[in-house]
């Protein structure tokens, strides 16, 4: 594998990427650059074209443009590619059928980078027994299998496709906390795609929002606390606040909180100060008023 | 190699119950009927006679020739196997609905994901299928079908000592008894390049239909040579229908039916109705005269165009 890709910097690289379903335009000719050893998340409303993309990366759907995962073409070089990138794609896609042990065995008995040795170590902290079925377990039981089975290969890149849909708060919190405790170290990337935003701002390093097809904006955490602020106004300063034109404004206690952009011209982090206690917005207030409509 | 040895066992793992639980079943069921009326046949004495293939093989011993008995036993030795028949039913059908299956309830439970998240090839998920259905498959029914087959000559040799006739020296001591099992299983490379077509067309319509993978892959041949049979006769073209009923429906369906490559050459049909008893010999004879026929080999090419078709499916239709 090593000969086919050396060391490599920048683990997906998009240009052009261009994803049709007939009329219908899934994938709108993005570009992006995703470097090695980072936690990005891709967010992006339902039909956005988030999951298209990830397809994509993943060689699982044709495509139009450019597209290089790991140095390699996902359309014709996909069984090098699967060495080195491991999925989970949606929630409970395992087999009804498959048991723990047989999983376990099988994906030992395939997978050149399985440790099988980490992933029972993983298996023993759950209430999973080697006999149980797919069917017998919870949704958050499967997903504690599939996760011991995909932290346990020693990937380059990890994709996750909202993986923790319909689970718990215990066993999505356990789910985030296993994977950056037990997996993610400098030489692995990961890409994840969650609704609970909330849930994942602290372990992400990265953020793109996808929206329409596009890519709306795509920034590393520290870019986005440099450029976006949010602010609590009290009323006196309402109207000085709205001159400046911030990209979002709510109600909290009978207080304006609004959200400014850095980036917009005559916008300073004095003049934002000056209007009240100053603060890093959340990635699900960005999220929601950039997806209203008012950053096109 | 390691990968395909896991691909069989995971095979294996998901379909035990058809291709190892249902022949037990089907064995255990027939052995236990078998043995149940030897036994009503042995104390209800001369009123019952007990037949297998035809040949009444308990009659009472003094009325037992020395000639019937030797022909009972050489009926016996190479007819033995005959008594598996059911189980060969059995396969077709785990078979037929094992390869329509294969790829599709995978999309449809959406496990996909899960199988294309690993380094396995989608050439290699589906040769190990059909190595499943062609290969393992069969093997395994006709190790149960010969225990069973042994069994039932063991029960029927116990009657008929029971009414006084031995025949255990001449059955335990025949040659054909210990070939039979080794002959079917010489019959094992011809079935499956027969079989190829039915294989190929199930497993390309399984990876392809969005639903109803059964309506699609028996009603498409048959509503297609239906209709084609229809114009004929209302516009007398005068095509031979029948050649499409045998040669698209047939061989696209059936194919999986162990043995229905004697339906295709009327000689055959003819030797195999003149036998009066079961030889093996001869049907693993003429089975294997169909490598000289391009029946054998134009269905197994057409066959391994729809496998190559339908690993292009799995590789790129998305599951949903």
């Amino acid at each position: 594998m090593n000969a086919v890709n050396p060391v490599v910097d920048v683990v997906v690289k998009a240009s052009g990427l261009t994803k049709r379903y007939g009329k219908s335009v899934a994938v709108d000719n993005i570009s992006f650059e995703i470097p090695a050893g980072r936690i990005i998340g891709l967010i992006g409303p339902n039909g956005s074209g988030k999951t298209m993309t990830l397809k994509a990366m993943l060689g699982l759907v044709p495509f139009e443009g450019e597209l290089r995962v790991l140095g390699l073409d996902p359309r014709t070089q996909r069984d090098e590619l699967m060495a080195n990138v491991s999925f989970i794609a949606d929630v409970a896609v395992l087999p009804r059928w498959l048991r723990v042990s047989e999983a376990v065995d099988f994906v030992a008995g395939v997978h050149p980078k399985f440790d099988r040795a980490k992933a029972e170590r993983y298996l023993k902290n759950t209430k999973l027994t080697p006999k149980m079925k797919v069917k017998e377990m919870s949704k958050g039981m499967i997903v504690q299998l599939h996760l011991a089975l995909v932290m346990a290969i020693d990937a380059k890149l990890l994709v996750l496709d909202e993986p923790t849909l319909g689970l718990d708060i215990l066993y999505r919190k356990q789910f985030y906390q296993n994977l950056l405790e037990d997996y993610f170290d400098e030489q692995k990337t990961i890409i994840v795609t969650t609704h609970q935003v909330e849930e994942i701002e602290h372990i992400l390093s990265d953020l793109m929002f996808i929206r329409d097809g596009r890519i709306t904006l795509s920034a590393t955490m520290d870019e986005i606390g440099e450029r976006f602020t949010e602010v609590m106004v009290p009323a006196d300063k309402v109207e000085a606040g709205r001159a400046m034109k911030p990209i979002d404004e709510r109600q909290v206690f009978g207080k304006s909180v609004m959200l400014f952009d850095g980036s917009v011209n005559g916008v300073t982090r004095e003049k934002i100060a000056a209007l009240g206690e100053t603060r890093s917005p959340g990635i699900a207030d960005l999220f929601v008023a950039t997806m209203k409509g008012t950053y096109a | 190699m390691n990968t395909m040895k896991w691909l069989l066992k995971r095979e294996f793992w998901e379909h035990k119950g058809g291709f190892f639980w249902a022949p037990i079943v089907v064995s255990a069921i027939m052995a236990i009927i078998t043995a149940g009326s030897v036994a009503i046949g042995v104390t209800k004495g001369s009123e019952a006679n007990i037949r297998i293939n035809g040949q009444v093989v308990t009659k009472l011993a003094d009325q037992f020739s020395g000639e019937e008995k030797a022909a009972a036993v050489a009926q016996f030795a190479n007819g033995y196997m005959a008594s598996g028949v059911p189980l060969l039913f059995v396969l077709s059908f785990t078979i037929f609905f094992y390869c329509l299956n294969a790829l599709y309830d995978e999309r449809k439970d959406r496990s996909v994901l899960f199988w294309k998240s690993l380094p396995v090839t989608d050439g290699a998920t589906v040769l190990s299928k059909i190595a499943m259905a062609l290969g393992l498959a069969p093997l395994m029914a006709l190790l149960f079908g010969t225990i069973l087959a042994l069994l039932i000559v063991v029960f029927i040799s116990l009657g008929a000592a029971a009414m006084g006739v031995n025949i255990f020296g001449g059955v335990l001591s025949s040659a054909a008894l210990y070939l039979a099992p080794l002959q079917i299983a010489a019959m094992l490379p011809i079935y499956a390049l027969w079989a190829l077509p039915t294989v190929g067309w199930l497993l390309m319509v399984g990876a392809w239909a969005r639903s109803k993978p059964l309506l699609w892959a028996v009603g498409t041949p048959l509503l297609a040579v239906g209709l084609i049979a229809w114009f004929n006769k209302m516009l007398a073209f005068g095509w031979d229908i029948d050649w499409l009923w045998k040669y698209i429906v047939g061989r696209g369906l059936l194919s999986v039916t162990p043995g229905s490559w004697f339906a295709y050459s009327p000689e055959d049909l003819e030797m195999v109705g003149r036998m009066k008893q079961v030889a093996m010999g001869p049907l693993l004879a003429q089975t294997w005269q169909q490598v000289t026929t391009p029946n054998l080999w134009i269905g197994a090419l057409v066959g391994a165009a729809m496998i190559y078709a339908a690993i292009r499916l799995r590789r790129w239709k998305d599951e949903r």
